[in-house]
C-alpha cells in the first residue's frame, strides 16, 4: 500500500485535508501553516497513525523516534499555543492535536499497536473470525465456578483454604501461559517486520502475510480472555 | 451509565445458570467469545421432538452479557428449533434496554443461540447417519 507516497517536493510529512489554505485560499506550500497568512492548517482525517507519526508500518518500533516526533508535532499543534488565535484556528489545533494524541497513545503500546495494525491490514477484526478456542473457554468457565465457590465459602474454613490453593496454582499456570503468548506474539511481530522489509509481492509472501495476521489475531484474542480471568483471580485471592 | 432494572434483575437472579453434559442426547452446545472485551459465553439447549425443553448458560463477562444470555435461555424454553432461529439480538437489546456500547453483548448471545442450534443439528444429523 504505497499510495500515500506522493511524489512532490513538499516538505510536509503529513497529508493535509485540503490543498488550499482555508483562510486566504492561496495554495498550501508551507509545512503545516499557510505561507502567506501563517494560519494553521487541518491535517487529513484519513491519515493512519503510523503515517501521522512518521514511522513505518512495523511492529517493532523505535520508541524514542516515536516520542520525539510526537513532541515535535505537539509543538506545532497544541491548543495552548492557540489561546489568542481565532476560533477557527483553535478548532483546527484541537482536531490536529486529538488525532496526534490518539496516534501516540495507540502506537506506544505494543499490543494496541498490533491491534491497530490488524485493523489496517485486515479490515475490521471480525473479518478474521477464527473458531473460538473451546478448550480455553471451558477452562475459564470452570475456573469461574471455582471462584464463586471460593467466594461463597466461609472465611478461614477448610474449603476456603483448599480452594485457595487450587486457585493459586491455576493462577500460576495461567500467568505462565500469558507469558508464552506474549513471547509468541513477539515472534510474530519480528516475522511481520521481516516480511515487510523484504517487500516481496509473490503469492508465497501473501500466504505468509495472511498466516502471520491470522495467528496474531488468535493470540491477541486469547490473550484478552486469559488476561480477564487472571485479573479476576488476582482480585479475588489477592 | 446505569444498567436498566431488567439487566440488574437478570444479573442478580440469573435464570437457568448451569450446564448439561455435552454428549447427552438432544443437547446442543454453543460456545462463543468476544475477543474485543474478553467475554465468554456458553449456552446449551436440550431438545425433544423438535422443541427446546430446557436451556442453560454460563457466562464470564459483564452484567449485560450475563443478562443477555440469561434472557436468551428464558426465551428459548418451549420454542421449536425454527422459532429459536428467529431470535434476534435486537429483540434482546429492546427487552433489556441496552445502551449502544453494550449492543455487542446481545450479538454475543445471538451468536451463542445460533451456535447451540447448529451443534444440535450437527449431532442430530450424525445420529441419523449412524441409525442408517
Amino acid at each position: 500500500m504505497d499510495h500515500q507516497h506522493t511524489h512532490n517536493s513538499n516538505p510536509r510529512d503529513l497529508q493535509m485535508a485540503r490543498s488550499m489554505c482555508w483562510h486566504c485560499q492561496s495554495e498550501m506550500s508551507g509545512e503545516y501553516f499557510c505561507d502567506r497568512c501563517v494560519k494553521v492548517q487541518p491535517v487529513s482525517k484519513e491519515l493512519d497513525y503510523f503515517t501521522c507519526l512518521g514511522i513505518p508500518r512495523r511492529l517493532t518500533i523505535d520508541q524514542r523516534q516515536l516520542e520525539s516526533k510526537f513532541y515535535e508535532l505537539s509543538r506545532a499543534f497544541h491548543p495552548d499555543f492557540y489561546q489568542n488565535k481565532s476560533a477557527d484556528e483553535q478548532t483546527i489545533s484541537l482536531g490536529n492535536s486529538a488525532l496526534l494524541n490518539s496516534a501516540y497513545r495507540t502506537l506506544r503500546d505494543p499490543i494496541e499497536r498490533a491491534e491497530y495494525l490488524l485493523d489496517l491490514e485486515a479490515g475490521s477484526v471480525k473479518q478474521i473470525r477464527n473458531s473460538p478456542p473451546a478448550d480455553l473457554f471451558e477452562e475459564i468457565l470452570e475456573l469461574q465456578d471455582t471462584l464463586n465457590e471460593y467466594r461463597a465459602a466461609g472465611p478461614a474454613s477448610e474449603t476456603e483454604s483448599t480452594l485457595r490453593a487450587k486457585l493459586q496454582s491455576e493462577r500460576n499456570t495461567l500467568e505462565q501461559r500469558q507469558q508464552d503468548m506474549e513471547a509468541a506474539l513477539q515472534q510474530l511481530f519480528v516475522q511481520w517486520d521481516a516480511l515487510q522489509d523484504r517487500g516481496e509481492a509473490t503469492s508465497q509472501a501473501r500466504a505468509e502475510r495472511d498466516r502471520i495476521l491470522k495467528e496474531m489475531r488468535e493470540h491477541l484474542s486469547n490473550r484478552t480472555y486469559v488476561k480477564n480471568i487472571v485479573s479476576d483471580l488476582v482480585s479475588t485471592i489477592g | 451509565m446505569a444498567y436498566s432494572d431488567k439487566v440488574v434483575d437478570h444479573f442478580n437472579n440469573p435464570r437457568n445458570m448451569g450446564s448439561f453434559k455435552k454428549d447427552e442426547e438432544g443437547v446442543g452446545t454453543g460456545m462463543v467469545g468476544a475477543p474485543e472485551c474478553g467475554d465468554v459465553m456458553k449456552l446449551q439447549i436440550k431438545v425433544q421432538n423438535d422443541t427446546i425443553v430446557d436451556a442453560k448458560f454460563k457466562t464470564f463477562g459483564c452484567g449485560s452479557a450475563i443478562a443477555s444470555s440469561s434472557l436468551a435461555t428464558e426465551w428459548l424454553k418451549g420454542k421449536t428449533i425454527d422459532e429459536a432461529q428467529k431470535i434476534k439480538n435486537t429483540d434482546i437489546v429492546q427487552e433489556l434496554n441496552l445502551p449502544p456500547v453494550k449492543i455487542h453483548c446481545s450479538v454475543l448471545a445471538e451468536d451463542a443461540i445460533k451456535a447451540a442450534l447448529a451443534d444440535y443439528q450437527k449431532k442430530a444429523d450424525g445420529a441419523l447417519i449412524d441409525a442408517k
